[in-house]
């Protein structure tokens, strides 16, 4: 393979893997529990800038060329997991002014508005994050190991990316499919329920807006590591509409059809694009990306919208079937 | 000081554009229950039918007549076609907000591959400057705050007086109840959602002659500011939502002056998160409260 073809095949898998883990947060926050996080987007970016500044540095050694808040210099698994506690205590802040006391389609508007508000912030306080012109430079973890050719080095940084995708995916199984995973479930389905059975579903909201926060973050921070540079135009508001997509595509809820939905919608659909025969005027090729993205989200809601993948439902029934409750419903059926 | 009253006098104007179409987004709403995130993109494609209008030759105050005309037809479309069959279809509250994204998203990138990422523009003379003290106003401000007013007070009139306006209110209440009362539900709906174009089609032409270059999304952008001030005057309500665009309006206006001028909105955005906090049904409540959209 030519190095072109390796630097294509290794971006591409980068770019499913931090998609995919990004569906995932907002799965548990939409799919699972029904949290319209509107402002999904924002809590990847709180990554991405965190992971820079955690690994650039103090701003005055780069010569001052970009201004940014705090710089550090940490070895490499401390950008990520300082990510991750950004993302899930700006979560915790933005979920405490949302969540408590708002219907859910009014929380989604207001959170629509608090990304808005973040960006324009980022963007004029340059100070904050360098501005308009974002973060540059952003250090690669894979690229500080030496005497590596530099395709061993994007080839690591892919394993780095699969591995994580794969121990959040285990991770997300266990959530999802435990005693707490029906909680949230039961938040979605029958609130009232869940709170006749003592579970507050305030917290059990708060709790995966963070945990979900989290793992936005950690997909920005590998995305502004791979691609070295992070500006507010990566994290308009609309981006997030991608992510819920994915989700809507790959099935609510359903783990492995979130990552099929998060690698057919992010990258699948840009890389359509680019093979059609319209020519390759980057407006129109956006705009068509945003469309098909826009269209696919209705037809799925109005055809399949389960998703691909359905999620599994009455999963625990099954075990049931050779206790007593499964006797009990044997009897009754039988009568 | 004298800085402080030009400020508001910007203010002002913001806020009329704000409250026309702050009203048409709370009004449409308050009847059907379904926020609808397509509302900026109904206002760019009736300023572009403006434009296209204007650049024929025809004078921009004709145009806006137009657009406003276009505007309710549109959003009676869009409801006709798509959020209706959807919400037949059975779909939520929750999944209507992602249908009405997915409508702006594709309303707006399907002009901006029409007309391309260029900005466009109206020609129209702001007309002669008016001086009420420090307060300076153009001829063509003057015309936009007295249509805001006039609608705004309209508006406010025909949901107080009319038959049909006591419908709608009856209707934004209590849907079965007014149906059981012999509210032709289905005509009420489609007017709220004809009239709510018209406010759109109105404020888009006005938002654009105002900040004089516009693209393809600039509705959608400008829909975010709406939404603050529909949110903070209490949503549903169209008093509440001129509150909320006068209070909108001017803190931004007035920050501008004062603090940094691309930091205007983070103020009045600050405003609103305050006011969630503290009162998160909003200023004017009822239906807000009603509805259980706060609590």
């Amino acid at each position: 393979m030519s190095a072109a073809t390796q630097y294509y095949i290794a971006t591409i898998v980068v770019y499913i893997c931090v998609n995919v883990i990004g569906a995932w947060g907002l799965d548990l926050q939409f799919g699972v529990t029904g949290v319209l996080n509107f402002a999904f987007i924002l809590f990847q970016a709180a990554g991405a800038y965190t992971a820079a500044m955690l690994s650039l540095g103090p701003a005055s050694a780069s010569g001052g060329f970009q201004h940014y808040l705090v710089g550090f210099k940490l070895p490499f698994p401390l950008p990520l997991i300082g990510a991750m506690l950004v993302g899930g205590a700006l979560s915790a802040v933005i979920g405490l002014i949302t969540l408590r006391r708002l219907r859910s389609d009014y929380q989604a508007m207001v959170m629509l508005v608090i990304s808005v508000v973040a960006t324009v912030v980022a963007e004029s306080v340059v100070g904050l994050a360098n501005g308009s012109a974002g973060l540059s430079l952003i250090p690669n973890p894979a690229k500080s190991l030496t005497g590596l050719t530099l395709q061993t080095q994007n080839w690591l940084f892919v394993g780095l990316c699969v591995a994580l995708m794969l121990i959040v995916g285990v991770l997300m199984y266990g959530l999802v499919y435990s005693p707490y995973g029906r909680v949230l479930r039961g938040v979605r389905e029958n609130e009232a329920a869940v709170e006749a059975m003592g579970r507050s579903a305030t917290r059990a909201r708060l709790q995966v807006f963070i945990i979900g926060g989290a793992l936005a973050a950690l997909s920005g921070a590998l995305l502004a590591q791979f691609i070295g540079a992070w500006a507010p135009s990566e994290w308009l508001y609309p981006e997030t509409f991608v992510f819920f997509t994915a989700v809507i595509v790959g099935g609510r809820g359903s783990i492995s059809g979130v990552a099929i939905g998060a690698a057919l919608v992010a990258v699948g659909i840009q890389q359509a694009v680019q093979y059609m025969p319209i020519g390759s005027d980057p407006t129109l090729l956006a705009a068509l990306e945003w469309i098909i993205t826009g269209l696919l989200t209705l037809i799925f809601l109005w055809l399949r919208p389960q998703g691909l993948l359905p999620e599994r439902r009455r999963r625990y029934l099954r075990r049931v079937k050779t206790g007593f409750a499964a006797t009990k419903l044997q009897e009754s059926a039988g009568t | 000081m004298a800085v402080f009253i030009s400020a508001v006098g910007f203010g002002v104007v913001t806020a009329a554009i704000l409250a026309i179409s702050a009203v048409g987004f709370t009004l449409q709403f308050s009847v059907t229950n379904v926020f609808n995130l397509a509302f900026g993109s109904v206002m760019t494609l009736s300023g572009f039918v403006a434009y296209w209008l204007n650049h024929a030759g025809l004078n921009i105050w004709v145009a806006m007549a137009a657009a406003a005309v276009s505007g309710g037809l549109i959003s009676l479309a869009i409801n006709e076609a798509i959020y209706t069959p959807f919400i037949r279809h059975g779909l939520n509250l929750f999944g209507m907000v992602i249908v009405t994204i997915s409508v702006a998203v594709i309303f707006d990138h399907g002009l901006q591959a029409a007309v391309g990422p260029t900005f466009f523009s109206y020609t129209a003379p702001a007309g002669k400057a008016f001086r009420f003290a420090d307060f300076v106003l153009t001829r063509q401000e003057l015309i936009i705050v007295g249509i805001a007013v006039l609608l705004t007070i309209l508006v406010q009139v025909a949901l107080q007086y009319t038959r049909v306006g006591k419908a709608m209110r009856g209707l934004a209440i209590n849907a079965s109840l007014a149906r059981a009362c012999g509210v032709p539900t289905r005509g009420v709906i489609a007017l709220a959602w004809f009239v709510s174009g018209v406010l759109a089609g109105v404020g888009g032409v006005a938002l654009f002659l105002d900040i004089s270059t516009f693209t393809a999304t600039t509705g959608s952008e400008f829909l975010i500011v709406i939404i603050a001030a529909a949110v903070l005057g209490g949503i549903g309500s169209p008093r509440g939502a001129v509150l909320g665009a006068l209070v909108v309006g001017i803190v931004t206006e007035v920050g501008a002056a004062y603090w940094n001028a691309e930091l205007k909105d983070v103020l009045a955005f600050g405003v609103l998160i305050a006011v969630l906090l503290v009162r998160p049904q909003g200023l004017f409540s009822r239906l807000a409260t009603e509805r259980a959209i706060a609590r």
